[in-house]
């Protein structure tokens, strides 16, 4: 944070829930497919350990004291844990629902038999990044489209819910129309969601490669704009050039016509989450989230989550970013959107900028109309 | 529903108190959620099976000054509503 900010965000706690109602939980540091944008390995933040079965199955048990409702298992790739049965169980006994985020290619009908069985699972979020293998593997390796399109049709014989994320780069950004008929017409899926590659992990390696320049980002945009109206709102996004797209327009008419400022327009109010969920690393360190790895607040069955939930001075700083205005980055000076923006991810943030609290550059308005992007 | 019906809260079903005046009953195997203040927390940790719903409204009454005259048919309500959702079973007076 910028020091002349300090004075006037002096930290006032909103209201917080008791105990997180979710949490992330990356079970496993292992995956089978080595992606050039994944956002986990290749961090520095990252301890690649796993945890054994037990010290799982005992943080599960405080879950359950906390009435935790959900957890969503992660990795690495959550499939590839052996003994996954046994972890589930352990949620199953502890009153919770599950998710899993996956790739898709270690589903097989033994698994998704168990997990139907428990009728605990939401869904399973499945990466599918291209309508065929040739532009899916371009980023995620050879045999991971025919893995993620088996999995998927193992999950929906089981009657499991299944989530398809679709991640957009540069080698799939021409290929968003195919991708929309082929999981909603040809698979038959009632949605799909959307994002893009960020600057994390491996792909700050890869980035000139798989990072969207602006006329791809403009054509994202525009091409997931037409669909969604194609697809009567079967398509959505959290973030990426959907929600931008969506988002930017909305910013530019309240400014073209002089609107008042957005509900929480002009501070950092971007992200919500540390508010009703948090997250754990694979080593077992609790985390405010997935992409705020460095951000270490105990570990589980060493610290108290619930102590970590209510007190932690880290927590609550992230919780109160909405108390700083924009106005006093540097970044923002003299930018006309300011009463319609948030400052988007603050994990974004600080991967691109090396504070957590600071608007993140990638989602910036202004930046992207000055290298010669336009709103669809 | 009777006054003398006595309600089990389905074992399954989650008490989470978020707030001092708001908690949520989540049933796990439906994912349903039903929010509820704190007097609906208090019918709830009674509803054991032993205490009829008379017995529950009486002692709601002694333990929250403002409650109303009306407090018996509210939470009979409520308990009806948790019935319907599964949240509660219903053990019958035998006539």
């Amino acid at each position: 944070m910028p020091e002349e900010l300090k004075d006037k965000t002096e930290p006032t706690v909103s209201k917080v829930m008791r105990t997180p109602r979710s949490l992330i939980i990356e079970i496993t540091s292992r995956c089978n497919l080595r992606c050039r944008y994944c956002y986990f390995f290749n961090n520095p933040a990252m301890v690649y350990r796993d945890l054994p079965a037990n010290e799982w199955l005992t943080f599960f048990d405080e879950l359950g004291s906390l009435g935790v409702m959900k957890v969503t298992l992660a990795g690495g790739e959550p499939f590839i844990r052996e003994d996954l049965p046994v972890l589930l169980e352990g949620i199953v006994r502890n009153r919770m629902r599950f998710s899993f985020l996956s790739n898709g290619g270690l589903i097989n009908d033994e698994i998704a038999a168990f997990m139907a069985g428990t009728g605990r699972c939401e869904y399973v979020q499945v990466s599918v990044d291209g309508s065929c293998a040739e532009v899916h593997d371009s980023c995620r390796g050879q045999g991971s489209f025919d893995g993620a399109i088996r999995g998927i049709r193992t999950l929906q014989r089981h009657r499991i819910r299944v989530a398809v994320r679709v991640t957009i780069h540069r080698n799939n950004v021409h290929d968003l129309e195919n991708i929309a008929h082929f999981l909603l017409d040809e698979l038959g899926l009632p949605d799909f969601g959307t994002n893009s590659a960020g600057y994390m992990g491996t792909c700050c390696g890869n980035a000139d490669d798989v990072l969207l320049n602006i006329e791809e980002r403009k054509e994202a945009m525009a091409t997931l704009l037409r669909l969604t109206a194609k697809y009567d709102g079967r398509i959505s996004s959290n973030a990426g050039p959907l929600t931008d797209g969506r988002m930017w327009r909305r910013m530019e008419e309240a400014r073209a016509q002089g609107k008042p400022a957005f509900h929480n327009g002009g501070r950092l109010t971007a992200c919500g989450c540390p508010n009703n969920k948090i997250s754990v690393r694979a080593d077992g360190a609790i985390v405010p989230c997935n992409m705020l790895a460095h951000v270490e607040l105990g570990r589980i069955n060493h610290d108290s989550l619930a102590e970590i939930w209510q007190n932690s001075p880290a927590l609550n700083q992230l919780r109160n970013r909405h108390s700083i205005p924009l106005t006093g980055f540097e970044f923002c000076a003299g930018c006309s959107y300011i009463p319609y923006c948030t400052g988007n991810c603050p994990g974004l943030g600080y991967t691109l900028t090396g504070m957590v609290d600071h608007p993140s550059p990638d989602a910036c308005l202004r930046r992207f109309l000055e290298e010669g992007g336009a709103i669809a | 529903m009777n006054q003398t019906d006595r309600p089990i809260a389905n074992p399954i079903v989650v008490l989470r108190e978020e707030f001092d005046d708001w908690a949520v009953l989540f049933n796990p195997d439906t994912a349903e959620a039903v929010g509820t203040n704190p007097v609906g927390v208090a019918v709830w940790k009674r509803m054991d099976g032993k205490r009829s719903i008379e017995d529950i409204a009486a002692e709601i009454k002694n333990s929250f000054e403002d409650a109303p005259d009306a407090a018996f048919k509210e939470i009979a309500a409520f308990v009806n509503r948790l019935a319907e959702n599964g949240f509660v079973g219903l053990e019958l007076e035998s006539k």
